[in-house]
């Protein structure tokens, strides 16, 4: 009996030191074909779709890898929901009572929708994520707080508006984001468009602070000095494709800033993956015309990308740094003589 | 002196708390040989295995289409209009079933030799609904000239 005990110990701990920490060199590939498969499928049945995409996968990484990418590529977001529900919330503020009828009666709705429709809004998807998770015996959880966008208020959030999820995986907590790797809300029409974004998938916890503030602290899961809300606040306004080419943002580290004539504003970040340093621009918008423009240097250091480029001219600028088509962040500078 | 004593009742305390759980795991090896032939017994004897039929509701009523899955396998069954169900297949005691409901608190319910008949009240999660979505339009700042 103990020598079965020790034997099987053995084989635990040859298993665990097999696992690589770093999931980088796991290939997510079996996973993703699983989400592919029951792709279509119904939330009718959480546990045989929680069985179904899990069964065939080793890893608990490939596991919740799979659930996740099934929950963003299956469930739409709707934002005709979340504007009534912002509306109600911004109205019960005060009201703690209301609140939480409103809450109540909502989340009824809200979970009928996603079972007959596939729709919801962010805590559905974070929701949805642990719950199959749970089923699968992942230890997963929603995180609740603020997360920063260009269309939140961007220096007065009244309450907490958004949730995602922490992932615990080799005794080591992990965070991601379905709602915003499922895909963007059409600034226009407002419909939803699916566009899976897999820099929210396990993204690093310095860098997912800057867009996602938690009530709790911890779910920062940072070390050492924790970043403000204040601070919180004044971060630049970075977008979901930030997430998707970026892998830090280090400077400018505020969204608004004031500088001199001619003065050199430097800009790094750190690359997930090389790219062609010609799709690099600037569009900046002083009020009256928007212009692009092209960085005055441009120099890349393995992944580290750092940019410089000076104002001519005193005014207010909006600045946006893409990459190709895609928005990265956004700051303002007001120029000075 | 003192020092000693505490010693000498401690290795005793050691010694009898050792005994007691030897004790223990004989009476529980046995304990499970014989409920294991028991069990075996009854249902060779009788033939019987273990129906289970229930009825899963929540504050306000009968639950319709709660799914019912037989833990480690792809049984499962769904509550009817009127929150009732019957697992499809036999099943054997320290089974579990887990009933999820979006929106409720899964629960896990193990079988026992005479659970025939599960009543269960699901809770509807706690939890605040609230969504900021991903956005591409570009940010505007608010001038003042």
């Amino acid at each position: 009996m103990k020598t079965l005990g020790l034997l099987l110990s053995f084989l635990f701990a040859f298993q665990a030191h097999a696992q690589v920490s770093d999931f980088n060199h796991i290939d997510f590939k079996k996973a993703d074909s699983m989400a592919l498969v029951y792709k279509g499928a119904g939330l009718k049945n959480l546990p045989e779709l929680s069985h179904n995409l899990t069964s065939n996968l080793e890893t608990d990484v490939e596991r919740f890898r799979a659930i996740y990418k099934w929950v963003c590529t299956n469930v739409s977001n709707d934002y005709g929901l979340y504007l009534k529900n912002k509306k109600k919330r911004e109205k019960f503020e005060n009201d703690s009572l209301k609140l939480d009828a409103w809450n109540e009666s909502f989340k009824k709705k809200l979970f009928s929708k996603l079972r007959k429709r596939k729709k919801t809004i962010c805590s559905g998807y974070a929701y949805l994520v642990s719950e199959l998770s749970r089923l699968a015996n992942i230890n997963c959880r929603m995180v609740n707080g603020f997360g920063r966008t260009s269309s939140t208020a961007i220096d007065n959030f009244n309450a907490p508006n958004h949730s995602w999820n922490a992932v615990k995986l080799n005794d080591k907590w992990y965070l991601s984001d379905p709602t915003w790797a499922s895909g963007i809300v059409h600034p226009n029409n407002y419909g939803f468009k699916f566009n899976y974004n897999n820099g929210l998938f396990l993204t690093n916890p310095e860098f997912f602070v800057l867009t996602h503030y938690p009530i709790e602290p911890k779910w920062m899961l940072l070390e050492g000095d924790l970043p403000s809300f204040q601070s919180f606040l004044e971060n630049p306004i970075l977008y979901g494709n930030a997430y998707k080419h970026l892998t830090i943002h280090q400077t400018p580290n505020k969204l608004n800033n004031t500088i001199q004539k001619n003065e050199t504003i430097t800009f790094k970040y750190e690359l997930l993956e090389p790219i062609d340093l010609n799709k690099i621009s600037f569009i900046i918008d002083n009020g009256f015309k928007t212009i692009t423009a092209k960085p005055s240097s441009i120099i890349l250091d393995e992944l580290s990308l750092t940019l410089e480029y000076q104002f001519d001219n005193t005014g207010y600028y909006d600045t946006h740094f893409l990459i190709g088509d895609d928005l990265i962040v956004s700051y303002t500078f007001k120029v000075e003589n | 002196m003192k020092t000693h004593v505490t010693l000498t009742q401690n290795r005793a305390n050691l010694i009898t708390s050792r005994m007691i759980q030897h004790l223990i795991f004989g009476l529980f090896m046995i304990a499970t040989l014989t409920f294991n032939s028991l069990s075996a017994q009854t249902q060779t004897s009788s033939n019987t295995e273990i129906n289970v039929k229930g009825m899963v509701s929540d504050e306000y009523g009968p639950l319709t289409g709660v799914n019912i899955a037989l833990k480690g396998s792809n049984v499962g069954a769904i509550t009817d209009s009127d929150g009732t169900f019957i697992f499809p297949q036999a099943l054997k005691p320290n089974d579990v079933l887990i009933f999820s409901y979006l929106g409720y608190e899964t629960r896990r319910v193990k079988i026992k030799a005479d659970t025939n008949f599960i009543n269960l009240q699901l809770v509807s999660e706690a939890i605040d609904i609230v969504g900021a979505l991903a956005s591409d339009k570009p940010y505007k700042s608010k001038r003042s000239f």
